[in-house]
């Protein structure tokens, strides 16, 4: 049995590393001529456009290439997978290869994000941020009326999205809690399609979710809550439905053995072991939603960040530093808070 | 009629472990039964398919003569409701007072809604803080669980499953985190309950010189199969050696 599984981890090992060197081909084809060529080497600007023609000889040649490299046992792949005989020149070259599209992965990252270290000293740029951070510094105290009450939407904007999702959060957990549900196969349905819901919700940033409310219900604060209530739900259910899971099962035996209803087990042999990280949990969120109603005023979601995305539109940075300066306090502010909170809870 | 019997009984956990093997087990009322084995002979699997924590994968439980082993709902909890469980972890509610952990042994006779809003009737009230005194922890009724000693968790525990007013008392290895001396006298209150209120004890322990001392009678598992039936003075040293292995010596404890 031992041999068996053995050779068919091999098999699955060499079907992965197939697939791996075909990759490798076609990103190395595609790296090359797009980034390499027409970028570094011709300094184009501007890049022809991809036709099917293009496509095609790409994934041609790089298919063609990679099935060379794992027949002629200089495959990458397999070189990642240990599996190479031990034939110096094939290995050599399977390294290289490696190198090598670890080089132009680099080069493609340079090119995709512009990085120019002729803008980030230039004249022109420098000048820029002597003005926004000298700016910063001086910041514009007469709209500071406007921000304090800008930066108060803000937190009781996160305040209300954490409150609004703290009930549905609470309840959900125990659906999503494996310990509990695993009893019937209904229960486990349950778990599953909940579980596949609150991850699906929790993977889109709150950020996306505000621009899906923004056009929904308009921009304003109240899309804004609900973006990050939505968001909020999800990673609380989350952080409490683990914590179900982790309770000392010794408790639910013992009242489970006294007759006492599913209800009065969770009740009495549950939640005593839950409340308080729960509330840890929950403050916890709160500060991280001060942090992210910001970021989302940006898109229009209400509160500083709007204020700020304004200002920053009418170029008027010395208010704009006022908003940093009030933003970073508050955030300063509310971490240090929660920290303190969280440490008196556990 | 036999109290408890157990017949055939199987349990096969998911992952393949076959923790008791046709066991065929009947006691009767008012026995301080006592169960031994090497760990993981099967003697907590055995205690918690009597209660039906764990469900049997085949066999039979007749509880007086009636069949329980498929019993659901509403059935299973009052008939859990008659037995009442110690363990050796004491699994109270930490951070709760003893009176509230004592309380919560009279849910299975307490509507949901009232006992989850905590609200107790007087006479409930008085009877725990009865128990207590039965234990010896009155003074302590206010107090939180987790500031008391293991003993005196265990009473705890003991006060919790008296307020089921059980027929039977299942105790898993009650006294293995405790202290020789605090063993014994944890050990003399199941042993007064069997006395004085004709309590049946079935007991898991470790010790063979607690056996000795309070069991009437002992049960050896060994590997999930039942291989011994007797008295405490019948098990011998060939016994002995037969149900913890040839290598084992016997310790005392005070
Ligand atoms: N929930 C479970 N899932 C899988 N296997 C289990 C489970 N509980 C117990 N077992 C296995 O069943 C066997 C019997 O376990 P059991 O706890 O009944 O033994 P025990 O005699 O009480 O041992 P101990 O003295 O260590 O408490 C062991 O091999 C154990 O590993
Ligand atoms: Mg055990």
């Amino acid at each position: 049995m031992g041999t068996e599984t053995k050779s068919q981890t091999t098999t699955a090992q060499k079907f992965q590393a197939l697939i791996l060197d075909i990759f490798f081909g076609i990103y190395f084809v595609v790296t090359l001529h797009r980034v390499f060529y027409y970028q570094v080497l011709l300094s184009l600007r501007k890049l022809p456009p991809v036709t099917v023609e293009i496509v095609l000889l790409y994934i041609g040649i790089g298919t063609i290439m990679g099935l060379a490299l794992f027949f002629l046992n200089a495959s990458p792949g397999k070189r990642i997978f240990r599996q190479l005989p031990d034939i110096p020149w094939k290995k050599a070259v399977a390294e290289h290869f490696l190198w090598i599209i670890g080089v132009l992965t680099i080069a493609t990252g340079w090119v995709v994000t512009r990085v120019s270290i002729l803008d980030f000293f230039s004249q022109e740029g420098l000048a820029g941020a002597k003005r926004i951070f000298s700016a910063l510094l001086s910041p514009e105290w007469s709209i500071l009326p406007q921000a304090l009450l800008a930066i108060v939407e803000t937190i009781y904007l996160a305040l209300m999205a954490t409150l609004f999702a703290l009930p549905v959060a609470f309840i959900l957990s125990f659906f999503t809690a494996r310990n509990l549900m695993r009893q019937s196969p209904i229960t486990l349905g349950i778990y599953t399609v909940l579980r596949v819901l609150v991850n699906f919700t929790r993977s889109i940033e709150p950020l996306i979710w505000a621009i899906i409310f923004t056009v929904w219900v308009g921009i304003g604060p109240f899309a804004g809550t609900l973006a990050l209530m939505v968001h909020t739900i999800a990673s609380l259910t989350k952080l409490y439905s683990e914590q179900i899971e982790n309770v000392d099962p010794g408790p639910i035996e013992a009242i489970e053995a006294t007759g006492a209803h599913p209800m009065q087990v969770i009740w009495f042999a549950v939640v005593p072991q839950i409340v308080l990280p729960f509330l840890s949990f929950t403050i916890y969120r709160w500060d991280i939603n001060v942090r992210m109603a910001t970021i989302i005023g940006l898109v229009g979601g209400g509160g500083i960040g709007t204020l700020l995305m304004q200002y920053q539109g009418l170029a008027q940075w010395h208010e704009v530093g006022l908003l940093v300066l009030i933003i970073a306090i508050v955030v300063w502010i509310m971490d240090y808070l929660s920290a303190r909170i969280r440490e008196a809870l556990v | 009629m036999a109290l408890i019997e157990l017949r055939k009984l199987n349990k096969i956990y998911p992952n393949g472990v076959h923790a008791l093997v046709d066991v065929d087990l009947t006691v009767q009322e008012g026995e301080f039964l006592v169960v031994i084995g090497l760990s993981g002979s099967g003697k907590s699997t055995l205690l918690r398919c009597i209660n039906r924590l764990i469900e049997p994968t085949s066999g039979q439980i007749l509880y007086r003569g009636q069949d329980v082993t498929h019993i659901q709902g509403k059935e299973l909890r009052q008939y859990r409701k008659k037995i009442g469980m110690i363990f050796q972890q004491f699994n109270l509610i930490k951070r709760r007072t003893v009176l509230l952990n004592v309380l919560t042994g009279a849910l299975g006779s307490l509507p949901v809604l009232p006992s989850i809003l905590e609200r107790f009737p007087d006479n409930l009230r008085q009877e725990a803080m009865e128990k207590l005194r039965i234990v010896g922890l009155e003074d302590k009724w206010n107090v939180r669980v987790d500031a008391l000693s293991g003993g005196q968790q265990q009473r705890v525990a003991i006060a919790r499953s008296l307020m089921q007013h059980p027929e039977v008392l299942l105790a898993d290895e009650p006294v293995a985190s405790l202290d020789p001396a605090t063993s014994h006298s944890v050990m003399k209150y199941l042993k007064q309950l069997n006395t004085d209120y004709g309590m049946t004890i079935i007991c898991n322990l470790h010790f063979l010189s607690l056996v000795r001392t309070y069991g009437t009678r002992v049960v050896a598992l060994k590997q999930g199969k039942l291989i011994f039936q007797g008295k405490p003075e019948e098990i011998t040293q060939e016994w002995f050696k037969e149900i913890y292995g040839e290598e084992a010596e016997e310790v005392e404890i005070a």
